[in-house]
């Protein structure tokens, strides 16, 4: 069985591939994928934790990640289809419309 | 052989490099499938952690609600590759994650010592006894995260009825 320090560094480091991507990309859709890629991170982070200890609540933690991560993508990208329809564009930089 | 520690490296290498493809590839569509082989990948995780329920869940609502929506809406926009790279807030961003890395392995410890400590609740031996670790996880989930699971409702609501407020406000303005 694996420890709990390798479920935590797995978890640390699909946190900041998640957060290179959400720095590095253009793109409005890689965006929201990436910040899925935080969240699964941190779901590792619960559930190992929860197992270790012996505690059912990171598995209830666990499950409402889940249901704020589907209450997130249907808003982010209704929010995305939005931008398209009206600028005809996803990409974070040609977005200028309140620049002064 | 440890066969637990050979599944465990494998689903994470394979975690790792799925999604580190996803944040460099240039096409939207790839990016989409890969973190799709990284969600599989992840609820065979939480199978190796005694969590069958969260496994399913994880297939059904990641792999089949939020990756499937994600993936109509880059077909509903317009696909263009990307080719203009962002060079200065790459290297920021580098820079940062570089910072970020000494931080976390720094917490790290932290999360450890937070976790050998005693849980104030009962010792629950959830995947060893006969009920199962469904049993445990509806008998918390009503009984003591009741008014959170009726917020989570509340906020799915309020999450459909926004996406539809959002997209249906555009069509009467045009």
């Amino acid at each position: 069985m694996p420890s709990l320090e390798q479920y935590i560094i797995l978890s640390i480091i699909l946190f900041l591939i998640g957060l290179f991507g959400f720095l590095s990309r253009r793109n409005l859709i890689v965006i929201l994928i990436s910040i899925e890629i935080m969240l699964n991170g941190l779901i590792v982070l619960f559930a190992a934790i929860s197992h270790f200890t012996k505690d059912i609540s990171g598995y209830i933690i666990v499950f409402f990640i889940i249901a704020m991560a589907a209450a997130e993508a249907a808003i982010g990208l209704s929010l995305v289809v939005l931008i398209y329809k009206r600028l005809r564009t996803v990409y974070s930089d040609e977005i200028t419309n309140f620049k002064g | 052989m440890n066969w637990d520690l050979i599944i465990f490296y494998y689903l994470a290498i394979v975690m790792i490099f799925s999604s580190v493809f996803a944040i460099f590839s240039r096409h939207p569509v790839y990016t989409v499938l890969l973190v799709l082989v990284m969600i599989v990948h992840q609820a065979f995780l939480l199978l190796t952690l005694g969590a069958e329920f969260l496994t399913v869940v994880q297939i059904i609502v990641y792999a089949g609600a939020i990756l499937v929506l994600f993936l109509f809406v880059v077909y509903l926009i317009n696909l263009r590759k990307e080719t203009r790279r962002n060079v200065f807030i790459r290297l920021v961003s580098l820079i940062a994650i570089v910072f970020l890395l000494f931080g976390a392995f720094l917490i790290k410890n932290l999360f450890i010592l937070i976790s050998l400590k005693p849980s104030f609740r009962a010792y629950l031996p959830f995947s060893i006894e006969e009920k199962s670790n469904v049993w445990w996880i509806a008998n918390y989930l009503f009984r003591n995260y009741l008014l959170q699971f009726e917020i989570i409702g509340v906020i799915l609501l309020v999450a459909i009825l926004g996406a539809v407020f959002l997209i249906r406000k555009v069509k009467t303005v045009e």
